[in-house]
């Protein structure tokens, strides 16, 4: 009985000072939201698996396009991009190479990132935010993040607007955990990808 | 003496004049084109226009190293921009789309004409679903940002499809939208150069406008970068710079040497300044005449040949020797002339074989000698004796040295020896005896060569050396043709005889194959009523394909498009480089690459029995032509040693000194070209066409030696004449000999070997009698 009192004694003690720590632990966040920090949490708590909805919009169609697949990231640099509906399509991104199988054009391939500028931006912001890796972005984006641990939006600008043909990248999320990624391209479209963590095959 | 007065007066004015008329009229031209020979059989020609004019020849591989990648990237985009700026240099491409802008236009306008995929079934509407819904997919795939804005207007897809037919696949591969190496250190660029000629100056005019524009850009940007350029022109601007600036070393060397030896072994500053006029006169006489029989005279000629006339020295250097101070020059002159225009005349001949061997640079040399050797010889005869004063006293002949050069007279057992040696290092040697590979003889260093072909692995450029000539009489025959040949070529690639090709009809279609594919094109209603039937049920905006429908009806009225309209593309120079007319025939050349077995490829293209369609190996083509050209050059020399051999018996009326004096020189050429052997130099042209010259130089030797009455004082005067002689001769091509360019050194190599057995043979075997020392 003893050992019972002492026990929950210990959980109540260990609990107050947990909500303390975490207390102090939002102040602070509050008050010093970085990109450092979000870059930091995200290299912790990112999964190295998740399954993605990806809705394009585009003035050639009058409703949105809907993909589903897996993203999979293995640090540091490889990314992996895989449609399973409505069509199969895998992307492999290593470094600045990318490796395409994909069914309906009957084709595989590798080349270099250059050849698919709309899966450069996607892969260039995501890889380094799950890296860690800030200068990486800040080198050739513009940035501004809004918002606060639990809620935060990193809206990123392409620096060298003639290289590519996106106009703007946008990442939110909560904590460590990025939801979703939307990315305006020149003309107008834009394309939204929902990350959809516990879904896990 | 009148004589001596108005004999230099007039050479003083003639030489006036020569030079003159020289500096009025005098072109040298640098072109490849002039020093190439034309090949006899139609293959040859081929090849020859191919090298002159053709792709390869016309393309610069330009690599910007020593940043990071995304400063190379940078510099790549502001040279390429700065180049094309210029205007006057040629197309670039570094793989930044804009440059395709002709092409993309193109595309746009004849996509159902050029496109390979049209057939009746394109637009039915089981098709035209299945493009609809690939166009879908697309959107909501990484490509959709790329073929977006095409959509409305190519929802078949064909531009992509023609791209990706004349790229030939992937192209090399990119970084930050430019061409990179894989290991992304250097970034790639092309430059396709105007014009068809093959010009050495124009060729450096535009790579220095490249350099001069590269380090613009570098000094603007502020990023340090080093710039190589490489390809068939960046080497022949190289390989003429290179052996100018070494011909022009060495001659200065060699000059000082000469005029060196020339002072020590008369002790006579006017002698050795007299000994100049013939070689002077030779030269402006030689050049003059090829000038104005050619037209111009090539600058190898020009370097080379000068050099040749440095025999010519030998004349005076006869007359020099024999002056005793008892005689006047001139009859001193009177008394040698009749060997020494024998000699001039047994020369001539060894040179005419130049003039026959058809190879228009050996023919210019061969004009030059020939005429700088008579008009030397002739200066000698009258114009020096009339500037040596009657009372010149010559230094005394140094007995010592001439008289042991006699001692060599009883050195028959040493001259077999030699012979024997010469004759086992000939029959058992491990060099071959002759060179096979012409690249060998390119003065390139081999790490340049492995670095072009790097560039050209990693830039997709075509290293042209397997080819296919077709022949047709129109373009449009020729086409077709090509439209048949390239279903056997991919026969040829899926059976793994050859990796990938390049053919015409990649990017032009003949117009009968357009006038097919215009012809599957549907009419406005039954196209409209398709693609309703084919969008039903997907999202497409409505309307979205109105261009489309009318671009389909714009070409069903076109005209078809013929080589012509790809002029000032990228993909117009391939068209050109690819397609060219042949003497009102036309002509195509297929580009093939990843050639294992040239055997099976030969077996294989034999079996189409197709006459108008012949293989070519480039590499073993132009080697066959140096072949021929030296198997001609060989045996212009037997049939020229032969004419000497009859002109020698006639001169000297007697068989027997005509023998005797012919013996050491061929002796002679055996040991040269053991020797040669025995260091491992397999013989080339130009070793052949040196030997000439050995004859040229042994001939002099043995008729002097063998001359009526030289004996006693007057042998001793001829000995020490000839040292003096081969003195100057091995001097000048033991110079040449240490040439890093491999003809200078052949050149050099077999001359200055061969003074020196001509030298030894004919004093063995000259007539041996006691004289009075």
């Amino acid at each position: 009985m003893k050992l019972r009192r002492l026990k929950v004694v210990s959980i109540l003690i260990a609990g107050v000072f947990g909500l303390i720590a975490r207390g102090m632990a939002d102040d602070l966040s509050e008050t010093a939201w970085t990109l450092e920090r979000l870059a930091a949490l995200v290299k912790v708590q990112r999964e190295s698996t998740i399954f993605f909805e990806e809705t394009t919009y585009s003035s050639l169609v009058t409703r949105p396009l809907v993909t589903r697949g897996v993203l999979r990231f293995t640090p540091p640099s490889r990314l992996e991009k895989e449609v399973q509906e409505p069509y199969r399509e895998r992307y492999v991104i290593e470094d600045d190479l990318v490796t395409v199988e994909s069914e309906r054009r009957n084709l595989t391939q590798t080349l270099s990132l250059d050849g698919y500028p709309g899966l450069r931006g996607f892969v260039e912001t995501v890889r380094a935010v799950l890296n860690g890796d800030v200068k990486e972005v800040t080198r050739d984006y513009d940035w501004l993040l809004e918002g606060g641990k639990h809620r935060w939006v990193l809206r990123l600008r392409p620096r060298e607007q003639s290289e590519g043909m996106i106009e703007s990248i946008e990442l939110t999320g909560t904590d460590g955990h990025l939801q979703t990624i939307m990315i305006r391209f020149a003309g107008g479209d834009r394309s939204v990808m929902t990350l959809l963590p516990g879904r896990l095959p | 003496m009148i004589v001596s007065r108005w004999v230099p007066l007039l050479w003083t004015t003639a030489m006036v004049a020569g030079c003159w008329y020289l500096t009025e009229t005098l072109s040298v031209r640098n072109d490849l084109e002039g020093l190439l020979p034309d090949g006899a059989t139609e293959a040859q020609q081929v090849l020859l226009s191919q090298v002159r004019q053709g792709l390869s020849g016309r393309l610069i591989l330009l690599a910007v190293e020593g940043a990071p990648a995304e400063e190379l990237a940078r510099l790549s985009r502001s040279l390429a921009e700065a180049i094309r700026a210029n205007g006057t240099i040629g197309i670039v491409a570094n793989g930044v789309d804009d440059d395709q802008e002709t092409d993309r236009f193109l595309i746009e306008r004849y996509r159902y004409l050029l496109s390979p995929a049209i057939t009746t079934e394109t637009f039915s509407v089981a098709a035209l679903r299945t493009s609809l819904e690939q166009r879908l997919d697309d959107l909501r795939s990484p490509l959709g940002v790329l073929i977006r804005d095409l959509i409305p207007t190519d929802p078949t897809g064909e531009t992509w499809r023609i791209l990706q037919t004349w790229s030939g696949g992937n192209g090399p591969m990119r970084y930050r939208g430019v061409w990179m190496s894989p290991d992304r250190s250097r970034a790639l660029l092309v430059v396709a150069i105007k014009g068809g000629g093959f010009d050495v100056d124009v060729q450096e005019s535009i790579q220095t406008a490249i350099r001069a524009l590269f380090d613009q850009v570098v000094k603007q940007s502020g990023i340090q970068a080093r710039l190589h350029m490489s390809g068939p022109g960046v080497f022949a601007v190289e390989i003429q710079r290179a052996i100018e600036s070494e011909a022009w070393q060495l001659s200065v060397v060699a000059s000082v040497l000469v005029v060196g030896l020339l002072y020590v072994s008369y002790r006579s500053f006017r002698l050795v300044v007299l000994s100049l006029l013939p070689i002077v006169t030779g030269v402006v006489a030689g050049v003059l005449v090829v000038n104005q029989w050619f037209g111009f005279v090539h600058g190898i000629t020009l370097g080379f040949g000068i050099t040749l006339l440095g025999i010519v020295d030998d004349y005076p250097i006869h007359l020099f020797s024999h002056l005793s101070g008892h005689e006047s020059a001139g009859s001193v002159m009177r008394t040698i002339w009749p060997t020494m225009r024998v000699g001039m005349l047994t020369t001539v001949i060894g040179f005419s074989a130049l003039l026959l061997s058809g190879y228009q640079a050996l023919a210019q040399l061969g004009i030059l000698a020939i005429v700088g050797l008579v008009t030397g010889a002739f200066v000698t005869r009258w114009v020096i004796p009339a500037c040596i004063g009657p009372r010149f006293i010559p230094l005394a002949v140094p007995r010592h040295v001439a008289s042991r050069l006699d001692l060599l007279s009883t050195g028959q057992v040493l001259a077999v020896t030699v012979l024997i040696l010469a004759s086992a290092i000939l029959i058992w040697s491990d060099t071959p005896m002759w060179e096979q590979d012409v690249t060998r003889l390119s003065p390139v260093p081999e790490e340049k060569k492995l670095f072009d072909q790097q560039l050209r692995r990693e830039l997709g450029a075509p290293d042209v050396r397997d080819l296919l000539v077709v022949e047709g009489s129109t373009i449009e025959e020729l086409l077709e043709k090509t439209e048949v040949v390239a279903e056997r070529m991919e026969h040829l690639r899926t059976n793994d005889i050859i990796k990938g090709y390049d053919i015409v009809s990649r990017y032009v279609p003949s117009r009968r194959t357009q006038l097919e594919r215009q012809r599957r094109l549907p009419e406005r209603t039954v196209l409209e009523r398709n693609l309703a039937e084919a969008l039903n049920g997907l999202p497409f905006t409505p309307g979205l394909f109105s261009p489309f429908v009318e671009a389909v009806q714009r070409s069903r009225l076109q005209e078809p498009i013929g080589p012509e309209a790809f002029a000032g593309t990228m993909v117009g120079v391939k068209v050109e480089s690819l397609l060219f007319s042949q003497g009102g025939r036309w002509m195509t050349v297929v580009l093939m690459s990843g050639v294992e077995d040239r055997w099976r490829l030969t077996e294989a293209v034999e079996a189409w029995k197709d006459l108008s369609i012949s293989y070519v190996d480039l590499k073993e083509e132009s080697n066959r032509v140096m072949t021929a050209y030296r198997d001609r050059t060989l045996q212009l020399l037997g049939w020229g040693i032969v004419a000497i051999g009859v002109v020698l018996a006639v001169g000297v009326r007697s068989v027997a000194v005509a023998v005797r004096v012919l013996t050491p020189v061929l002796c002679a050429l055996l040991v040269v070209a053991a020797i040669l052997r025995g260091v491992g130099e397999p013989l080339s042209l130009f070793h052949v066409a040196t030997f000439l010259l050995v004859v040229g130089l042994g001939l002099d030797y043995a008729l002097f030696l063998n001359r009526p009455g030289c004996e006693g004082e007057e042998r001793l005067r001829t000995n020490f004449g000839l040292l003096v002689c081969s003195g100057t001769t091995i001097v000048v091509f033991g110079v040449l000999a240490v040439s890093k360019t491999p003809v200078l050194h052949a050149i050099g190599v077999t001359a200055a070997s061969g003074a020196l057995c001509c030298l030894f043979f004919s004093v063995v075997m000259a007539r041996r009698k006691a004289y009075v020392a």
